[in-house]
């Protein structure tokens, strides 16, 4: 591929050749010049990279004639007059001015530009000059997979074998292997993000096995740590995050499963091939696969501005957002598979890879059809769930009957409320609006459009309806039941209400706490009734549940009930009040008025009438404003009237209907949400896509493009489709074409991350990219080899781990040994980068290694594997969602860091300083940084003190009391070592005029901590 | 951790072949990861003579009105009440044009060059022969969070760096015991996009901004300190931990000579250390006199809060921070009374009112202490939003909806010669007509006065070697001094 230029249609040329013809040689001494074969290329390689419409720059275009005309640089038959000769030819003794910045003209290119110019400046019109890309079809890394042939004796076809191959080349040596301490260490957080267990490191220490380093990576590798690390490599690749990003960075509840997705098949070992197929069109070449449905969940990793595909009501902003968009698929595809810059043919031809802007145009057609979305991850797996779900609701319930029968426990009010059967089953903090009875679980805060004194009817059994009163001086009649029930005589309120009616706290409550029960503990439960709001029960209905359950249906309605609650103010103490009401059947039961957080917690016990059907609380708001009036029904039950005795049997029995409980509830739990997942879906018919004259969604131009790939994998064809192709059938033509095993790229990109991976730098450095700006491979037949050797495993990955940690070179001390100094101070003259790789490269951790590390030490990583991620934040549902971190202080917020939920606007302040990317971008290679800020983040972030506090308790339970003692126990879990003499001697020391505490912060901070040999 | 006694200053980049040396000696890896900390190293050098030598940049998010503002257009006012839009084609952000409106606030010519000013401005009417005016600035979007990624980063999509961390990653710090790049966000909380409009993008993490939090002056940056409340630690023990801490990072390295990051390291505690006196004592505003602080307006209910940052900026460039930033409004949380920035759709003259008087109180106060001072002249104040408004009023009310089409931004000091005007938008100011620019070519004049060619400041990533200014950008010469 010599040139890159639009060649004309054979009738153009016979056009150019005639007005050749026409206009004459004017000077016929001279032979005619030919503009496509000897004008153009001068052009080509001169002018254009500055003079495009591309490149405003050079302020005219020289890809066509008109520009050159209009300004008089080029005057046909006069090159006297032509501006463009005096610019190329030097003046007296100064350089030419064009080309700016670059080697001049040759004499002879100048003097065939005179020629061309007298000859008429012919210029046929379809020929368009276009900048060359620097590398083109012949580009090492669009080359087949060449690998030696196996029986020609001199190929020493091993990693250490091509690496000291290499070394010996420039004198270089591989360096000592480094001991066993060092190197379970190293493999550890390689393999599996986390350090070693003392035991661990003693057992392979000590192991006699020559075959006790084979042992352990095979260990590593089955470990279910292991899928959970290489999925944060790969979602740095997908730009992974949990919330859209932009301006209204809106949740992605369920994105946690395409995560999961990749930690399994990581963990199953799925083959490479497969694993990309499944990604970029699971959906399609497997549909009933759940995880490969899954798996698509890649396609819509990235970041999308919801309002500018969805909000805005302009149609041009939404064309904007869905080219950006179709970039981040098309791109994040080529990118990870195939280290492939496409991106940059987005506004014009590629100009250093050969890539045109058409077949961008083409690629990204083949993700046309999709949008982003929310989905069910298939029918069936709905149904499967639901079945499921449905069965061991039905079994908790029948226990909850049972439980309640013996207990006379009642039926708790508050978990109604939170859609639950009245037993510990409603969701916690899910709450009803007063002001249409709709199901919440956000949190809100003063709510609009309110109506007061309007009974919406609620979708729950036991709840009737709720409204929202305004008593109007006692002269309104409000409407509390679905029966048409009223009640009169409540005062005036500010008609104002804030918030749903919760099972729980309402929003931005004072404290869930009263007289010092915190209701949210303990199996208690509190009903959130913020002022102004009024709920009714349909306590009928309960009783006829409790008493089916007592008696089996005899005499059931009819059996006196009890309404039992701790009545308190929740909001904050001081001049706020509020008011409460209690009503049967619109008759009033009690009321409580002017109730202050002073006045503590009001036991309520009333007796329902069995005729009674409905149960109506209503709080409001005093006359001073509603705000603070938060009223909470403590434990808030009705129940039987007549408590049981129990007998031993009794007990026994409940005991183990408990336990059954706890047995389901336990099931429910691994169950988890119902199976949708954030990924795309397909559109019936496939959006035209046309070329985007610079990139510009308002300038398409040209047909309808047919899908298709790159021309420049000569091996391949690149035809995916027609226009007519629907979406499927694209993104698994796609698929199969980047995992053709004649790809030469897919296979050598992924071998190259590994390495890259093990060792800190890849083969080639610039892991995403294998074009002209990239690197060059360090060790091309090493790349190569690698390449092969993944289909000869058949696309396994676990398998090429084990070949390269089982290599001595990546067994190889990163030390620079003082032995033989004189060796490798030559090293470090020939090559400080290490690229040969004569010794490992000293790495240091990541943020979420250094995280995980710390509560691996602290002994309070919690290992809970998959679902959704945790939430170190409290999250506020806004127009503009708002993030808030808080002190991560409990069990479940100290999971792996892979299971975080992660913000894009809002990320991890103590992460990202220490080096976490935006997952904005698809990041190929972690940056590491020193800063004093991050120096200040480990020595007194929260997070840092409460974990070494943690540490220091766990050291003194385990190794008691004796500072010796207390001090190699910590460097132990710290280190993977015993201190030497001289720490041990200065800790001890340390450990005796501070604190142990002190010595365990110290430790978090060490270099040795962060840093791995 | 806690305060170094002796407060000894590392030169930073002492020697000239200490990259050469880090590079070579740091195995290859992270080679960027010695580059000084908190003053950052310059990857640049000064192209050219600088004319200013720090920046502070004011952000107005949500897209003030220019029409109302700097942008004097007397034929919307003649106009005003007749249809903007009357064949019915445009369809903006949120609505349907309504009517034309003209401003809310009566224009008046100001100062020896006699530009032109409304009313919501008094103050800053009374500095505008310091002022440069781009008349003609417009965006590639109408959306905040891809119009505050512009205008901060030159791309519409996130993670690309801020024009702050290009500057540091630069020109790095004159201070070393203060970060280079300090952002100061609306006490209300976060522009539109959030934090990341201040990020690093794909730059090292060094520089990214650091975010100085004025509401407690003796905490003003994250982890400074260790949070109040664990009985454990104390000054005494903080400075003893350290000792020690660093007593074990010597032993480790004497037997890794080779890795020169884990001198860095040991460095970087040595310079947070420092950060713990200097970061307080650089926030202390009541070292300010009563007459300075009368000027900011420091104790006024509402300009008082962005009054406040403004004289933080002036003390922070004082002390050689690079690039300042403050945020004078926050992201659409829940509307109050006042919505929390600039966006007006339903009520332009009670939120433009609102904002504009806080504007108008801590820009002038700026501009004129800085001037006192004597360092306007090598101070670079800019004052920009992400887009404009429209001419038409939003539907029958008295908002406007956004406008990618046509906004003002201002320069001053630093290289800028004040009392001018560059570029036009059209008659009603409903869009630049008259050499149209984009945060571009202001990003390319502000680097240009640093002494910076914008094509020339560049890092690698994913396949291009990105810049500010994307592939665009030509210096503004008609405001330069």
């Amino acid at each position: 591929m010599p040139h890159r230029m639009f060649l004309p249609a054979p009738s153009a040329i016979a056009g150019a050749v005639l007005t050749l013809v026409i206009c004459g040689p004017l000077r016929a001494a001279e032979s005619s010049v030919d503009f496509a074969s000897q004008i153009a290329p001068i052009l080509q390689r001169h002018c254009v990279r500055c003079h495009s419409p591309d490149n405003s720059e050079g302020g005219i275009s020289l890809e066509t004639i008109d520009d050159l005309m209009s300004g008089d640089y080029v005057v046909p038959g006069v090159p006297e007059a032509s501006g463009l000769l005096e610019l190329v030819t030097p003046q007296d003794d100064s350089p030419a001015a064009m080309p700016k910045d670059a080697a001049p003209l040759g004499a002879g290119d100048v003097a065939l530009l005179g020629r061309w110019i007298a000859q008429g400046a012919t210029w046929p019109r379809d020929i368009v000059v276009k900048e060359r890309s620097m590398a083109d079809a012949s580009w090492w890394a669009f080359q087949p997979i060449d690998v030696p042939d196996k029986s020609s004796p001199k190929s020493p076809s091993t990693i250490d074998g091509l690496i000291r191959a290499k070394l010996a080349e420039h004198q270089l040596r591989i360096s000592p292997p480094a001991d066993r301490r060092t190197l379970i260490r190293r493999v550890s957080f390689d393999l599996v993000g986390l350090p070693p267990a003392p035991d661990e490191v003693e057992a392979f220490v000590n192991d006699p096995d020559p075959q006790a380093y084979e042992k352990l990576v095979d260990r590593l590798l089955a470990s279910p740590h292991y899928g959970e690390r290489y999925a944060r490599h790969w979602l740095d690749l997908a730009h992974y995050a949990d919330t859209h990003g932009f301006e209204r960075d809106m949740r992605r509840d369920t994105a946690w499963r395409y995560r999961d997705y990749v930690i399994e098949s990581f963990n199953d070992d799925k083959p490479y091939d497969r694993f990309l197929q499944e990604q970029v069109a699971g959906d399609v070449l497997w549909p009933d696969d759940d995880q490969a449905v899954v798996a698509t969940g890649f396609l819509s990793a990235g970041p999308w501005d919801y309002v500018g595909h969805v909000e805005t009501k302009s149609a041009q902003l939404r064309r904007s957002a869905r080219a950006l968009d179709l970039d981040d698929m098309t791109t994040q595809v080529m990118a990870t598979t195939m280290a492939l810059t496409v991106n940059c043919a987005r506004c014009h031809d590629h100009k250093l890879d050969p890539i045109s802007q058409r077949e961008y145009y083409q690629l990204q057609s083949v993700f046309a059809g999709l949008e982003r979305e929310e989905r069910l991850v298939s029918q069936s797996a709905l149904q499967d769930y639901e079945t499921q779900q449905q069965r061991l609701i039905a079994r908790r319930d029948e226990i909850d009957f049972q439980l309640r029968r013996l207990e006379g426990d009642g039926i708790d009010l508050a978990d109604i409320v939170g859609g639950g059967n009245g037993s510990m089953t409603g969701a916690f903090r899910q709450g009803i609006d007063p002001r249409t009875a709709k199901v919440q679980t956000r949190d809100f805060g003063k709510l609009g459009n309110v109506v007061t004194n309007r009974f919406s009817e609620s979708e729950f059994e036991f709840v009737d309806g709720v409204f929202i009163p305004d008593g109007d001086g006692g002269r309104a009649e409000i409407p509390v039941s679905s029966t048409g029930v009223t009640i009169r005589g409540l005062p005036s309120t500010s008609g104002n209400a804030w918030d749903m009616i919760r099972n729980g706290p309402v929003a931005s409550q004072h404290s869930p706490a009263l007289d010092g029960i915190d209701f949210t503990q303990g199996g208690r439960s509190v009903l959130g009734l913020h002022a102004n709001a009024g709920i009714t029960f349909d306590v009928a209905a309960i009783g006829r549940q409790l008493m089916g359950a007592t008696d089996a249906g005899t005499q059931a309605t009819t059996a006196p009930l009890r309404f039992t609650a701790l009545l308190g103010y929740f909001g904050a103490a001081g001049s706020h009040h509020a008011d409460v009401w209690v009503f049967a059947d619109g008759l009033k039961l009690a009321e409580f008025r002017n109730l202050k957080r002073d006045d503590g917690l009001q036991s309520i016990d009333l007796q329902l009438a069995p005729s009674v059907r409905f149960l109506t609380l209503v709080a409001t708001d005093g006359g001073n404003g509603f705000s603070h009036d938060q009223i909470g029904f403590g434990d808030p039950r009705i129940r039987c009237n007549t408590p049981r005795q129990s007998t031993d049997a009794q007990t026994r029995r409940i005991a183990a209907l408990r336990s059954a409980r706890k047995h389901v509830t336990a099931e429910l739990d691994t169950l988890g949400p119902p199976p949708r997942f954030y990924g795309v879906v397909a559109s019936a018919e496939v959006p035209e896509v046309r070329l985007l004259s610079r990139g510009d969604p308002e300038s398409a131009t040209g047909d309808a493009l047919a899908p298709a790939a790159l021309s420049a994998l000569a091996m391949l064809d690149p035809k995916l489709g027609t226009p007519q192709t629907g979406d499927g059938q694209r993104r698994a033509a796609l698929a199969r074409w980047i995992t053709d095993t004649r790809n030469p790229l897919t296979r050598r990109v992924i071998v190259n991350r590994l390495w890259h991976w093990h060792f800190g730098q890849g083969l080639v450095d610039t892991p995403s990219d294998f074009g002209f700006g990239g690197s060059r491979p360090s060790h091309p037949e090493l790349l190569d080899w690698l390449a092969e050797e993944l289909v000869r495993h058949d696309w396994s990955l676990k398998a090429m781990h084990r070949l390269i940690l089982t290599s001595r070179t990546y067994r190889q001390s990163s030390h620079v040994s003082e032995r033989s100094g004189q060796l490798d101070e030559s090293a470090m003259r020939i090559d400080a980068d290490n690229r040969l790789l004569w010794r490992q490269n000293p790495r240091r951790l990541e943020a979420e290694a250094i995280r995980d590390a710390v509560l691996f030490a602290s002994g309070n990583l919690n290992l809970r594997r998959g679902g959704p991620g945790f939430e170190d934040f409290d999250y506020q549902d806004a127009y503009a969602p708002i993030y808030t971190y808080k002190p991560a202080d409990d069990a479940s917020l100290w999971r792996r860091s892979i299971y975080r939920f992660i913000v894009r606007t809002t990320p991890d302040r103590f992460l990202t300083t220490l080096d976490c990317p935006d997952p904005a971008n698809m990041t190929p290679k972690r940056i590491t940084t020193t800063t004093p800020l991050q120096s200040l983040a480990l020595y007194n972030n929260d997070f840092m003190l409460r974990q070494a506090r943690y540490f220091a308790r766990r050291v003194e339970r385990e190794a008691g009391v004796d500072v010796a003692k207390q001090v190699e126990r910590a460097f132990r879990l710290a280190l993977a070592r015993s201190p030497s003499d001289r720490e041990a001697k200065l800790a001890g020391e340390f450990v005796s005029r501070e604190s142990l505490f002190a010595l365990c912060r110290s430790l978090f901070n060490l270099n040795e901590f962060v840093y791995v040999d | 951790m806690s305060i170094n006694d002796s407060r000894h200053r590392i030169p930073v980049a002492a020697h000239g072949s200490r990259r050469e040396f880090l590079r070579s000696a740091a195995g290859g890896i992270g080679s960027l990861a010695l580059s000084a900390m908190l003053a950052g190293e310059s990857h640049a050098g000064l192209h050219h003579a600088a004319k200013a030598k720090r920046v502070i940049q004011i952000f107005c998010p949500g897209g003030m009105s220019q029409v109302d503002t700097f942008d004097y257009k007397p034929e919307l006012a003649r106009r005003d009440g007749t249809p903007f839009d009357s064949d019915g084609t445009l369809q903006f952000f949120a609505s349907k044009p309504g009517n034309c409106r003209g401003s809310h606030w009566k224009f008046r010519r100001h100062g020896q060059s006699g530009l032109w000013i409304s009313d919501l401005f008094p103050r800053l009417a009374t500095c505008i022969d310091d002022m440069a005016f781009l008349y003609s600035m417009h965006s590639k979007t109408a959306l905040h969070g891809p119009g505050c990624f512009m205008m901060n980063t030159g791309f519409t999509l996130p993670g690309f760096p801020s024009m702050g961390s290009w500057v540091t990653y630069g020109l790095g710090s004159e201070a070393d015991d203060l970060p280079a790049f300090v952002v100061l966000p609306d006490p209300r909380g976060l522009p539109p996009g959030g934090i990341i409009n201040w990020g690093a993008g794909f730059l090292p993490a060094q520089y990214q901004a650091t975010t100085l939090d004025t509401t407690d002056p003796r905490h003003p940056i994250a982890d400074l300190f260790p949070p109040r409340g664990f009985t454990e630690v104390t000054p005494r023990s903080d400075r003893a931990g350290l000792n020690f801490l660093q007593q074990l990072n010597q032993l480790h390295r004497e037997t890794r000579p080779a890795n020169t990051e884990l001198e860095a390291r040991i460095k970087a505690y040595e310079m947070a250390a420092r950060l713990q006196l200097s970061a307080p004592e650089a926030t202390d505003l009541s070292q300010e006199t009563q007459s300075i602080q009368e000027l900011y307006q420091t104790e006024h209910p509402d300009v008082g809060p962005f009054g406040k940052q403004c004289l933080l900026a002036r003390r922070l460039v004082q002390r050689g921070v690079r690039f300042v930033q403050i945020y004078c409004g926050a992201e659409n949380t829940t509307a109050k009374k006042i919505r929390p920035n600039w966006d007006s759709h339903e009520d332009l003259p009670r939120d433009h009112g609102y904002w504009g008087a806080v504007l108008d109180g801590g820009a002038s106060a700026l501009l004129k202490d800085l001037k006192q001072q004597g360092m306007l002249d090598e101070t670079l104040v800019i004052c920009t939003t992400e887009f404009g408004r429209q001419p038409a009023s939003q539907g029958k009310g008295f908002g406007r909806d956004h406008n990618a089409g046509a906004f003002t931004a201002w320069m001053a000091g630093g290289g800028i010669k004040g009392g001018v005007g560059f570029g036009a938008t059209d008659e009603l100011g409903f869009k630049a007509i008259e050499s149209p620019t984009y945060s571009y070519d202001l990003h390319a004049t502000a680097m240009h006065l640093l002494g910076i060619d914008h094509t020339r400041l560049t890092y690698y990533h994913n396949g291009i070697e990105r810049r500010l200014t994307d592939v665009h950008g030509h210096v503004i010469q008609d405001v330069l001094a």
